[in-house]
């Protein structure tokens, strides 16, 4: 605003160092025109040298006057610094003493940097949104193949499409009530009721679980203020080696590419804990091991075994 | 509150009471269970009193009027084969009130008191069964706090009482058939403490009748 300001008000200086510049070339050339013209018409060499000299001289002296006069106006134009790529930075390049303070050419080098790098992460994200987020090995191939235009932002699924989902999955169990709630803004978080035997809190964003809690079928859910407690964990040891199970069985469960698909899986392993108390260990056969029923379930064949008997 | 079963345990040969229960409590100590302070249940009988049984015409019924240190702020009142009614522990002062329908049976307190052991998510109490000032039995509770079903973990308590008692194993109680897939209840421990109690009641009679 200000440069616009001073430029609007040097707009005369500005015609006048023009004339200026005109009267400075018309200067010199006059020099170099009495310098090609040489010394003529005197009748003697005397007196054609002193006028030859004097007619240099005379010129020289209007070139230095014109000179003198354009740098006076000059200082009055000012900076035309809104001309610079850099704008206002670009008013270091003036600075005289280059050797000493290499400011400007530091600047240009940081901002060729800063350009190359932003190219480069474009680039990046490009490739990455292309390749599977996929944190387990198997049918990396195979779901990269099927679904080749799959969304890379499957974060912002419509709230209705997730209730769908969650509401299939609910029919699909019979002996496995959700019960679905918005407590905070878009993200839904389900109450799992497993037949009697426990009680999941599952914490989900769009359709990706962020977190599950597993507690007993008798146990609190509930905060005193009445919303859902996603922090306390159970009092039962062997409620809280199922969450630990749960966890782990989300990170294997992953497929980002078909949200839904991951939470349907997530859920039928999460069936097969009905029968917590009642299945014995399919490799010791016994029901406790350290006071504990087989907490694990198989990701696959859904078989119950203890922590340590898993492998 | 989870699943509890009930049992007694015989006295092992050649030792007191006091020794047997000192065994059982070192046998949970080697299992790895941590002492967490005492329990006690006890149990009060009521006739019905003879000025009702007579315009109704009815045998006369026991009431039981029992307390759990589990439950501190609860009274419950059973009839053998009954009802279970859980009420607060102002229930004492009502019976009180009571006495022209229900009159106390003299010296027919009995109740078993010992330690508390929590070993995972097991809840043990072995307790001395005493009425009056002799010890007359020994009481094993095990409670499986995760489940809500007796069915469902029978199996699993039964692994657990195996590997505890030996061969002196408890068959399933009587509750756990009747409930089928219900929700278990402290009323259901209960049932089976007053059946313990009656038990016992009636094994100690017929010494005490032999010796007079």
């Amino acid at each position: 605003m200000a440069d616009v300001l001073s430029v609007g008000v040097n707009l005369e200086a500005f015609a006048q160092a023009i004339s200026a510049i005109q009267a400075l070339r018309s200067s010199v050339s006059r020099v170099f025109d009495c310098l090609k013209d040489g010394m003529r018409n005197k009748e003697t060499l005397e007196g054609r040298e002193k006028a030859f000299i004097a007619h240099f001289q005379d010129n020289l002296h209007s070139v230095n006057r014109d000179l003198n006069e354009l740098e006076r106006l000059s200082n009055l134009v000012g900076k035309p610094s809104e001309n610079h790529p850099l704008h206002n930075s670009g008013l270091l390049s003036l600075d005289p003493v280059q050797d000493k303070t290499p400011l400007y050419s530091q600047l240009l080098q940081a901002y060729k940097w800063s350009n190359k790098l932003q190219y480069h992460a474009g680039l990046a994200s490009g490739l990455l949104n292309q390749q599977s987020l996929k944190r387990s090995a198997n049918q990396m191939g195979v779901s990269a193949k099927r679904r080749p235009k799959a969304q890379p932002t499957t974060l912002v699924l419509p709230p209705q499409y997730v209730d769908d989902v969650i509401s299939r999955i609910d029919r699909m169990f019979p002996e496995m009530s959700i019960h679905l709630s918005r407590p905070n803004g878009t993200s839904a978080m389900l109450l799992v009721t497993l037949g009697k035997v426990l009680k999941v809190i599952v914490v989900m964003r769009s359709l990706f679980i962020d977190r599950t809690i597993v507690k007993g079928y008798t146990e609190n859910v509930y905060t005193e203020d009445g919303k859902l407690d996603i922090w306390s964990k159970s009092n039962y040891q062997v409620f809280q080696k199922v969450t630990d199970h749960a966890t782990t069985a989300l990170l294997h469960y992953q497929l980002p590419q078909m949200p839904d698909v991951v939470v349907r899986s997530f859920m039928t392993w999460l069936r097969s804990y009905i029968k917590l108390f009642q299945a014995p260990c399919q490799r010791c056969g016994k029901f406790l091991q350290d006071g504990l029923p087989p907490t694990w379930r198989d990701f696959r064949t859904l078989e119950a075994f203890h922590d340590t008997c898993r492998q | 509150m989870g699943v509890t079963c009930v049992s007694q345990m015989s006295v092992a040969e050649g030792k007191s009471v006091q020794q047997t229960v000192e065994l059982l409590t070192q046998k949970l100590e080697m299992l790895g269970a941590e002492k967490q302070g005492t329990f006690c249940v006890d149990c009060e009988t009521y006739h019905t009193a003879a000025s009702t049984l007579g315009s109704q015409g009815q045998a006369g019924k026991l009431m039981y009027v029992m307390h759990n240190s589990e439950y501190p702020l609860s009274c419950f009142a059973l009839f053998e084969n009954g009802p279970c009614l859980i009420a607060d522990t102002n229930f004492d002062v009502l019976m009180v009130k009571l006495k022209g329908f229900f009159q106390s049976a003299k010296a027919s307190k009995i109740e078993t008191r010992g330690t508390r052991y929590q070993y995972c998510d097991f809840l043990v109490k072995v307790g001395t069964v005493t009425m009056g000032p002799s010890a007359r039995g020994i009481s094993v509770e095990v409670e499986y706090g995760p489940c809500v079903v007796a069915s469902d973990c029978w199996s699993l308590l039964l692994e657990f009482l195996q590997n505890f008692l030996g061969s002196h194993t408890p068959g399933a109680p009587t509750v756990f058939a009747n409930r089928h897939d219900a929700v278990y209840s402290p009323a259901d421990t209960m049932v089976q403490y007053m059946e313990l109690f009656n038990k016992i009641r009636k094994q100690q009679q017929v010494p005490v009748a032999g010796i007079r």
